[in-house]
């Protein structure tokens, strides 16, 4: 995987006199600025690395500009001002023809609305990508079978795309840019349009692929939640910036400011959190001490509270070499989820309250 | 406000586009015509029912049973209504223009929708195409095109383009923006997106273009119609200028069919052609389930139904045999003052010959002929029940001897007018040792054994099966081969080509027998039996009511030579044609009608009539008039009138020079007196028949008080001021303004209208029909005044001048060449009753039907052609 993809302070502005624009955006002018003169800033100044079989996921609302982001990435768009490099080539400087010829064979793109062919069988769907490339009918044909076998859709070769569900759809979508072999995998709100079980489903099917071919992502998505199970990597836009690039730990732990806190305050940290994000680090030690249940600092926050259920003591993290690097105590757990963290528990006034709390233990 | 010389411009444009364009306007005529004449020969060929089949499979597999079963019976009833022909010129005028039409209007249509600059561009034109009234463009297109089907082409062309291109626009526009971004992203060429994702996805809205396109091209017919275009619009426009209404709602309804059949074919097509609709169709079936009424056949099906029809309608195209004749133009001595005379006839090839012969013939005489083809035995029903007058082709006393058994009674016999006829079997010329039928025996392997025969019915066959080859021991060696006529003689006529060897059933006579070397086998032991004269039969009584035809019939008689050599020329002319082939033949065999059917006084055309006489005429009324007169009365006296339409200088020059012989309209001696004197000395006058000539103000009879020009003084007010003039710049213009006005004090108070003559009778016609006062100016002779009641106002100052007199003038030689015609002219004269009312017919039936409305007017004037050219 030698493909890198490294998007240097690009700019898309649309509308009057873009370049001037930029200048002017390049000194400092705000977005609302340049609108009353007839310019509209879509992106400003987006500058990011993509190590090769990362999945990097764009995150932000509608309007933010990050599908107009995405499609300067495979020269759809050009960009007003910044540079493209993608396996040693700047984008930006190629002509059409070697434009088009990087697309047909490096870079594929999967869309929010599928954009299947409806003229075209799930399989001529799927092969679409070879068929511009110029390859023989045999070899595309097998190349494009064993791409929807990869995404579950062996046996469904004849069908055409409107007598399959939305989310099989979507896997030919799939199956299409995976067809090509391409290395960088562009997908724009990709799974946006599936209802939320099927959703899931697509995720994980992506993450079991991505195991296995190991491509470099891009994943445009306005849902946190998401972006947090897919990103290797989550860059924040908002208003064409990028305001925070970062895991999803650092989105969700340590925002950059107030809009991405804003952003991840209804997200269920349960499922991002890790033991490592919230343990006591002040105790340590050579070993846990007991033989009781312990948990490693990528224990996930569920399983977590699963063991300290079970356990009448604080839950004892230790790495690899059993070595006690931590503890979690579950005043601390019930804290996290609360939003309530480092605080000392304030003693009750009547002791009901402490008989209560034994029953609930007994129970 | 200034005013923009638009109309000058545009005239200046067209003019500069005749002269500078002439190239590409001569171009395109020859593409459109090359494609119409095209697409005609291959609808016109087929029997029209087996071409009714084919379309009827056509929408069988494309829509289903129902459709095909409607389908046939709609295109049936097309044939039945006589409107088969011009129905299939429509179509071709209509699939011309479209495919045209397409393939101007996609391309465009693409582009507009790849360029919203070229989109703005592009529609103010359609708009301004869809909307600019049809006649506006009409006339520049006969400019450039002339008359017929390249104008029409051009104006269905111009009001169905829009169509094609908004909808091609649309249908790439519509196209979800994503599939073709999705496209993109995967690196396909902008062509490549055109080709596999764009056009595709548009091809349902394409196709409802190409649908309009039809449509529109189909609902202009009726306008091309005006242009001397073809087919059902020129059915509906006649049917619409005689006031037929049955005729045009006949003519209407072909359209209709059209349009409908069209219509469902082409949106089916549009189902089929794209892979949206294919897969949206077949969806549909299978929710429905097979349904006998909406059961398609499999596109190889229908392909093989098509290619059989084809196919069968091909060889009957080439076999193709005699039909019902067409009405031949009247002419000729009128004995038969349009009685009606119905002939029958067997399409036997000599059959069909005499009977075309004699209607013909009849027809120069004045008669109105109705040829049938019958079979033998209805024929002869018919004969016996008299709904047929005679038939020409009883073969007496063998082959029909059953027929005159049963009806002889009730027929007459008026002679044989060809003997002997014969049975035989025939072999080409180059069979050399083959002369007998006797010499046939043991020569089976070289004619592989195969009598080729004719239609199995015919005594022929069982006389050549029954009896002749037993007699010569035969019947054992050759097969007798059951087939038709027609493929008999294709059979013939493909093994005379090669050479090989061939033994075929004739009888004499035969055109076969003029076109190809042939021997007919000698019958030494008389097997055939003796050979029968053909016989013309009449119904009883024919003789009694009409003897002067039945006496040249008896008379009646045709040697083998003519015989054949008419039959080689209808043969030739093929179906539908017999008549011109008749016509032609008679070109041959000068004399011919006349010893056919001789009139009286003995009188065959005088020997001066053999040379065709060019005669010259202006688009002047009276010139029409009286020209369209002496061509019929002539052509009845066997005179050939050549009429050419001139300028008055080239007429003078061409009557100077003798390449015209005669000119009807000479205005003398003041109006052409320049002419006259240049070149008098080589022209001669045939004198006067019509005088006085005159020009005038008019007005009509009902406003009393105004009898003269200096009646009109004063009155100003009544007339508002308004004298209606013709187009300014003619003499007589001149004269009323610069002259007669003048003269008579009236240029102060009234205004000399400049219009045109046509304009000039509108507007007397509205007048006329409100009786409100209205002065024109108008010359005599003129129709308007047999048509109305006006007052020529009295001229005592002469101002606009003495009259002239109309007259005859010819080249110089002429009287010597044509002494008879020359005393028939001089003697010839015309009253202003006579002329006034022969012209108000003409212009009733309008332009084209100069002939019709001379026939009528002399019907109504029984006594005119013996006036003008006694015998």
């Amino acid at each position: 995987m030698s493909a890198r993809l490294q998007a240097e302070s690009l700019y898309k502005v649309f509308g009057r006199r873009p370049d001037q624009a930029v200048e002017r955006l390049r000194a400092g002018a705000g977005r609302e600025e340049l609108r009353a003169e007839g310019a509209t800033a879509a992106v400003i100044d987006a500058s990011f690395t993509v190590e090769p079989g990362q999945i990097f996921v764009v995150m932000g609302l509608s309007g933010s500009g990050k599908s107009t982001l995405l499609r300067m990435l495979n020269g759809l768009l050009e960009p007003t001002a910044g540079h493209v490099r993608f396996d040693g080539q700047d984008l930006t400087t190629l002509g059409d023809r070697e434009l088009r010829a990087v697309r047909s064979k490096k870079i594929s793109m999967v869309f929010q609305h599928f954009a299947l062919f409806p003229h075209r069988s799930v399989r001529e769907n799927a092969a679409y990508g070879l068929e511009v490339q110029g390859v023989p009918r045999a070899e595309r044909v097998r190349r494009a079978d064993e791409a929807l076998a990869l995404c579950g859709l062996a046996g469904w070769e004849k069908s055409w795309p409107d007598e399959l569900s939305g989310g099989m759809q979507q896997r030919v979508g799939l199956a299409r840019a995976l067809a090509t072999d391409a290395d960088l995998l562009l997908m724009d709100e990709s799974f946006s349009a599936l209802d939320p079980l099927i959703r899931r489903d697509m995720q994980d099917q992506l993450l079991e692929l991505q195991q296995k071919l190991k491509k470099t992502i891009v994943f445009i998505t306005h849902d946190l939640n998401e972006a947090m199970r897919l990103g290797d990597r989550i860059a924040v836009m908002r208003d064409g910036e990028i305001v925070q690039i970062g895991t999803a730990q650092d989105i969700l732990l340590r925002p950059e400011n107030d809009y991405v806190a804003s952003f991840t305050q209804d997200v269920d940290r349960s499922r991002v959190l890790t033991t490592g994000e919230l343990m006591d680090t002040s105790v340590t030690g050579d070993d846990p001490g007991c033989h009781c249940e312990t948990a490693t600092a990528d224990t996930p926050f569920t399983e977590l509270c699963a063991i300290s259920a079970r356990l009448s003591h604080p839950v004892s993290v230790v790495d690899a070499d059993n070595k006690l690097i931590g503890v979690v105590p579950r005043q601390r757990l019930v804290g996290f989820l609360g939003d309530e963290q480092d605080t000392t528990p304030e003693p009750c006034d009547s002791p009901r309250d402490a008989g209560g709390e034994k029953v609930t233990a007994r129970a | 406000m200034p005013r923009i010389q638009l109309g000058t411009w545009v005239n200046g444009a067209v003019d500069w586009l005749t002269t500078h364009m002439g190239w590409l306007f001569d171009f395109c005529k020859t593409v459109f015509l090359g494609l119409y004449d095209g697409i005609n020969a291959v609808l016109q060929a087929p029997e029209p029912l087996l071409l009714a089949g084919i379309f009827a499979v056509i929408a069988f597999w494309l829509r289903g049973t129902l459709a095909g079963v409607l389908t046939f019976a709609g295109f049936a009833f097309i044939v039945s209504l006589d409107l088969w022909e011009n129905a299939m010129i429509t179509l071709t005028l209509v699939l011309v223009a479209t495919v045209i039409a397409l393939v101007i209007s996609i391309p465009v249509g693409i582009w507009a929708a790849r360029s919203d600059r070229v989109s703005g561009l592009v529609r103010p034109v359609l708009d301004f195409m869809q909307t600019l009234p049809a006649m506006v463009y009409l006339i520049p297109a006969i400019l450039f095109f002339g008359t017929g089907a390249s104008a029409g082409i051009v104006a269905t062309l111009i009001f169905a383009l829009a169509p094609g291109v908004r909808m091609t626009e649309l249908g790439i526009r519509q196209v979800d923006r994503e599939l073709v971004e999705a496209a993109d992203a995967f690196g396909t060429t902008p062509r490549n997106i055109l080709l596999r994702v764009q056009l595709p996805l548009a091809l349902p809205t394409v196709m409802a273009g190409v649908n309009q396109v039809i449509m529109l091209g189909l609902s202009m017919a009726a306008i091309a119609g005006m242009v001397g275009t073809d087919g059902l619009g020129g059915d509906v426009n006649q049917a619409i200028g005689q006031l037929n209404v049955g005729l045009g709602a006949e003519a209407g309804v072909g359209i209709v069919i059209l349009a409908i059949y069209l219509d469902r074919m082409t949106s089916a097509l549009g189902t089929q052609v794209s892979p949206l609709g294919r897969r949206a169709a077949a969806r549909l079936r299978a929710a429905q389930g097979l349904k006998i009424w909406s059961y398609r056949p499999r596109p190889a099906v229908a392909v093989i139904g098509v290619v059989v029809l084809a196919l069968v309608s091909g060889g009957m195209g080439v076999f193709g045999s005699a039909g019902t004749g067409s009405t031949a133009a009247a002419g000729g001595k009128d004995v038969g003052q349009g009685k009606k005379i119905s002939i029958g006839y067997i399409p036997w090839d000599e059959g069909v010959a005499s009977t075309f012969l004699w209607k013909e013939v009849l027809e120069q005489r004045g008669y109105q002929v109705e040829a049938k083809q019958l079979d033998a035995g209805p024929l002869y029903t018919s004969l016996a029940q008299g709904d047929v007058d005679f038939q020409t082709d009883g073969w007496l006393p063998t082959t029909h001897a059953q027929y005159w058994k049963k009806y002889g009674k009730q027929l007459d016999d008026l002679g044989a007018w060809y003997d002997k006829t014969s049975l035989e079997l025939s072999v080409p010329a180059y069979m050399k040792d083959v002369d007998s039928l006797a010499d046939l025996k043991g020569k089976a392997s070289e004619f592989g054994g195969k009598i080729t025969g004719i239609e199995s019915s015919a005594g022929e066959m069982a006389l050549l099966k029954s009896k002749v080859l037993k007699e010569y021991g035969l019947d054992k060696e050759y097969k007798v081969v059951d087939s038709s006529t027609p493929a008999m003689l294709a059979e013939l006529k493909r093994a005379y080509a090669k050479k090989e060897p061939i033994v075929v059933t004739l009888w004499s006579p035969h055109w076969a027998y003029n076109d190809y070397k042939l021997k007919k086998l000698k019958d030494p032991k008389g097997a055939w039996g003796a050979g029968d004269g053909v016989h013309t039969l009449a119904r009883k009584g024919f003789a009694d009511d009409d003897p002067t035809v039945a006496g040249w019939l008896k008379k009646f008689k045709m040697s083998e030579k003519e015989l054949t050599s008419l039959e080689a020329e209808i043969n030739k002319a093929g179906k539908g044609n017999q008549q011109q082939a008749v016509r032609a033949w008679l070109k041959q065999h000068p004399g011919y009608v006349d010893k056919l059917a001789p009139v009286k006084g003995g009188g065959a055309t005088p020997a001066e009539a053999k040379r065709p006489l060019d005669v010259a005429w202006f688009p002047w009324d009276e010139d029409i008039a009286v020209t369209y007169l002496w061509k019929n009365v002539l052509e009845r006296r066997g005179y050939k009138l050549n009429l050419k339409q001139m300028d008055v200088g080239p007429v003078y020059t061409g009557l100077a020079s003798g390449d015209l012989d005669l000119n009807f309209d000479a205005w003398l001696p003041y109006a052409q007196k320049n002419y006259w004197d240049k070149n008098k000395d080589r022209l001669k006058d045939l004198g006067t028949w019509y005088e006085p000539t005159s020009l005038e103000i008019a007005v009509p009879s009902y406003v009393k008080g105004v009898d003269s020009l200096a009646d009109l003084k004063g009155k100003a007010g009544t007339f508002d001021g308004k004298i209606i003039g013709i187009e300014p710049g003619t003499g007589e213009m001149d004269l009323a303004k610069n002259k007669v006005l003048p003269g008579y004090g009236l240029d102060k108070e009234y205004e000399v209208v400049d219009g045109s003559t046509p304009a000039m009778l509108a507007e007397l016609k509205r007048a006329y029909a409100k009786k409100e006062p209205i002065a024109v100016t108008l010359w005599s002779p003129h129709w308007a005044y047999s048509d109305y009641k006006l007052t020529k106002l009295k001229d005592p100052k002469k101002a606009f001048g003495e009259g002239n007199t109309i007259r005859t003038i010819s080249n110089e030689k002429f009287p010597e060449e044509y002494p008879q015609l020359t005393k028939w002219i001089k003697n010839f004269k015309m009253s202003e009753d006579e002329l006034g009312s022969l012209e108000s017919e003409i212009k009733n039936r309008g332009q084209g039907h100069e002939e019709e409305a001379v026939a009528a007017w002399l019907k109504q004037h029984p006594d005119m052609v013996e006036r003008m050219t006694p015998q």
